[in-house]
């Protein structure tokens, strides 16, 4: 669960315009880069380094069709931050087990006291 | 002991009932005595561990493992509302000493007849401006459609 192999896709994921254009290639397929840029009010060479981020990140892949620069995301980009919650699934659920046996082995609480064994 | 799952690719959710109180449960994580007895694997022990339990206060573990090897886990609380919920931060701490990625985990207590359904969420990306840009949710049906194909 520690992170550093994972740091250029948390910091490529970690931009709210960055995160959008995901979003946005996940639902829409394949898009050109003149169509992601769009929705913000940023210039152009501001989309064309957010999607270089992706693409060096390992999340994004583009190709170019005639005058268009082409964006799609790519199948396993997103599979490393998957496996990195899923580690922690595993923390937490074995921490919980082990929470669990303990709240059983504090004392009783509640108005009814007992002695202590 | 009835545990339930969800994750999308940047938040897990887990959802948990235990045999005791909010107040036992919320103590569990915010005593370092009580923490130190339950928190890590199987086999782990936590040597260290330090609270200031406060708004923004800090928090530190020391994980122990059974290989030997150690871990550093810290944190700064970002609300506490004893005994219903509790939300903090978390990175370890990489080789460099540096904090690595921080996320944040955001805790429910709810009461049900003596016992508590705690109700953990824990978000890859802390802030609000990442919450709104993943509102669209299509990170997650990416994952749904891809067991589907499977």
């Amino acid at each position: 669960m520690t992170s550093e192999n994972m740091v250029p896709v948390f910091s490529a994921l970690g931009d709210p315009v960055r995160m959008a254009i995901v979003e946005r290639l996940l639902k829409d397929g394949e898009t050109s880069a003149g169509d992601l840029a769009e929705p913000f009010a940023i210039s152009k060479p501001a989309i064309s380094r957010h999607l270089s981020v992706l693409e060096e990140a390992g999340l994004v892949e583009r190709r170019t069709e005639k005058q268009y620069r082409m964006f799609t995301m790519k199948p396993d980009g997103l599979k490393s931050m998957a496996d990195w919650l899923e580690t922690y699934r595993q923390f937490w659920s074995a921490s919980f087990d082990r929470l669990e046996r303990i709240l059983e082995e504090l004392p009783p609480e509640g108005g009814l006291q007992k002695e202590p064994k | 002991m009835t545990e339930t799952t969800a994750s999308d690719d940047l938040v897990l959710f887990i959802q948990r009932e235990f045999k005791a109180t909010p107040e036992r449960v919320y103590e569990a994580w915010t005593d370092p005595a009580i923490l130190a007895r339950w928190f890590g694997p199987e086999g782990s022990t936590i040597p260290e561990c330090d609270m200031d339990v406060r708004p923004g206060g800090h928090w530190r573990a020391l994980m122990l493992h059974a290989d030997g090897r150690s871990n550093e886990v810290s944190g700064v609380y970002l609300s506490l509302d004893r005994p219903d919920a509790l939300k903090l931060t978390w990175a370890w701490t990489q080789d460099d000493g540096s904090r690595g990625h921080e996320t944040e985990i955001d805790l429910q207590f709810i009461a049900e007849g003596g016992r508590t359904r705690m109700r953990m969420t824990q978000r890859v990306f802390a802030d609000k401006g990442m919450r709104d840009a993943h509102e669209g949710g299509w990170i997650s049906s990416f994952r749904c459609l891809d067991q589907v194909l499977a």
